[in-house]
């Protein structure tokens, strides 16, 4: 028996190997990147500063895209919990169709988001179809101007990350025993507090899921503000990303990243603490 | 369960699958669209854009590009992902809960830091960017989903059949060669399949790694930021077709499981 695992242990190693030399170790170098003055291979002097991350919070322009990309995430993440919420519910306690339907929602998520996103461009557009459509009815009188604003970006991330939510969801609700709803209704509860105080906080396990599965990708997020968003839009993606193509401020630009890296990290190894982390990789509809 | 028919949910429900659909429903439309803008009302049915995107080089060439990194990725990763997955289970008892921590990062972490981490790496030991490069890097990500797609499904096959095959004499790797493997098929191929379209659909890593060169998803970013031509429209409808089939094909994948858990006809 344990001749046989020792034996199973050895098959880790290629991938283990290959992992944490294209993965872990170049993590490790925009760690050691972030705290030094010069690029360290390139024979200059080098030493150690908190100057890039200084910089950070000294500077208004970038303290405020930070803020921005916080808020932005933000919001896409409380709207996609609440939108897709009656959805997960639904599927979850309300339809006998629940695993072809999930099935149904995941096609779009495999369509390259760039081709949804450019959808999104379509729709949005000065003389795009939402505006054509509202001029035809008269609602109104001369197109409104949202592409290119922080709208719609939102509005993108939402649609490109909302089926990120309904999985998690839809999996806890899903474990929810109906007969304690049915207990509460028995004992008097009316339906609203029988959903809230049973449904909704057995589902806190699903939302944070979620919330992960969103803010993160959504923080990270560098193509849809550049597609959809304008100049007041731009977000710590678009900012990492200058700060590489044009720039050229490796060290600051790493510190940047690492920012974004150690709170993902931070946001995970939080999350695991709580609900553990079996929930997010078996919610996903792989 | 509540017998009530819950008529508002089932309305909301629609609305939704419609507004998850409508704009990829948008994209078909205008692919066969005559006109040259976006505008309703339509024009008229024509091929004239797929002909068109058939002649563009750099559309063709992308095309290739991106179907030989996620070939090649999708299979490194699905052989490394295996053994991985199989020494996983079956042969560690010591930092198991730390190692899957770790394979969730790639999965969970924004995608912008692994692709700026891998580019400072590979620049800052001098190895040129470009598709090899991108292919390293696609690898390195691919595993820990052909990991968590396994696990996943790894529940209900009886893995302690490997010590009575060694039990009856089979050699250790006879045990792994004609008794694990045949048995985790179903989910090395939906493990595959998820790499492949992982790294078919990549953006971001690549584009910052890919150097001069381009792949699909980066021609259709830079087709989106200089002017729309419905040659985009063309290439969402194919890529789409050929989504569906591998959707099709994975969920497939996950029947023939569904057979070898429930009924007792193991192979191998």
């Amino acid at each position: 028996m344990s001749t046989i695992s020792k034996s199973n242990k050895r098959l880790i190693y290629p991938a283990l190997i290959w992992f944490c030399i294209f993965f872990i170790l170049p993590l490790m170098i925009i760690f050691i990147y972030s705290f030094t003055t010069d690029y360290i291979f390139s024979g200059g002097k080098i030493s150690f500063t908190l100057n890039n991350f200084l910089i950070i919070f000294q500077k208004k322009y970038y303290l405020i895209i930070l803020g921005r990309s916080l808020l932005i995430s933000a919001i896409t993440t409380f709207f996609s919990i609440m939108f897709s919420y009656p959805v997960a519910y639904y599927l979850a306690k309300k339809t006998r169709f629940d695993k072809i339907l999930i099935v149904v929602l995941m096609i779009p998520f495999w369509v390259n988001y760039l081709i949804r996103i450019f959808a999104w461009k379509l729709l949005l557009s000065e003389n795009g179809i939402i505006n054509q459509f509202l001029l035809w009815v008269g609602i109104i009188h001369e197109p409104f101007r949202i592409l290119y604003t922080q709208t719609a970006v939102i509005l993108g991330l939402i649609y490109t990350y909302t089926p990120m939510m309904i999985l998690p969801l839809y999996a806890t609700i899903l474990k929810i025993d109906s007969s304690l709803i049915e207990a509460s209704r028995d004992l008097g509860a009316s339906r609203a507090r029988a959903f809230f105080d049973i449904t909704f906080k057995l589902s806190f396990t699903g939302i944070f899921a979620g919330t992960l599965l969103v803010f993160i990708p959504a923080l990270g997020s560098f193509a849809i503000p550049a597609i959809l968003g304008g100049t007041d839009s731009q977000m710590i993606g678009n900012m990492v990303e200058n700060q590489f193509a044009h720039v050229g401020n490796w060290n600051f630009g790493s510190a940047f990243t690492l920012t974004l890296a150690v709170l993902s990290i931070a946001l995970i190894l939080f999350y695991s603490k709580i609900f553990g982390l079996e929930t997010i990789y078996k919610s996903r509809e792989f | 369960m509540n017998k009530r028919k819950p008529v508002f949910l089932t309305i909301y429900t629609i609305g939704f699958f419609l507004y998850i659909f409508s704009p990829l429903v948008l994209i078909f439309i205008f692919a066969f669209n005559s006109g040259e803008g976006y505008n309703f009302p339509l024009q008229g049915i024509t091929w004239h854009w797929f002909i068109e995107l058939f002649s563009d080089k750099t559309a063709l060439h992308s095309i290739e590009n991106s179907a030989v990194i996620a070939l090649i990725s999708a299979t490194v990763s699905t052989i490394l992902g295996t053994g991985l997955t199989i020494g996983i289970i079956k042969g560690i008892t010591k930092y198991k809960a730390f190692l899957i921590t770790a394979l969730l990062l790639p999965v969970l972490m924004p995608s912008l830091t692994i692709g700026i981490a891998a580019l400072v790496f590979f620049r800052a030991i001098s190895i040129p960017l470009g598709i090899p490069v991108v292919i390293l890097s696609h690898v390195s990500i691919s595993i820990s989903y052909v990991f968590l797609i396994m696990m996943g499904r790894i529940e209900g096959i009886h893995l302690e059949i490997q010590e009575a095959a060694i039990d009856l004499g089979a050699s250790w790797f006879g045990s792994i060669k004609d008794v694990l493997i045949p048995g985790l098929l179903p989910s090395i191929l939906a493990g595959w399949l998820f790499a492949f379209m992982i790294s078919w659909n990549e953006f971001i890593v690549t584009y910052f790694l890919i150097g001069t060169d381009v792949t699909l998803p980066i021609y259709i970013f830079s087709q989106l930021r200089f002017g729309i031509s419905p040659k985009v429209n063309v290439i969402s409808v194919l890529v789409t077709v050929f989504t569906l089939t591998a959707a099709v094909l994975l969920a497939g994948s996950r029947k023939i499981y569904q057979r070898i858990k429930t009924g007792n006809s193991y192979p191998g």
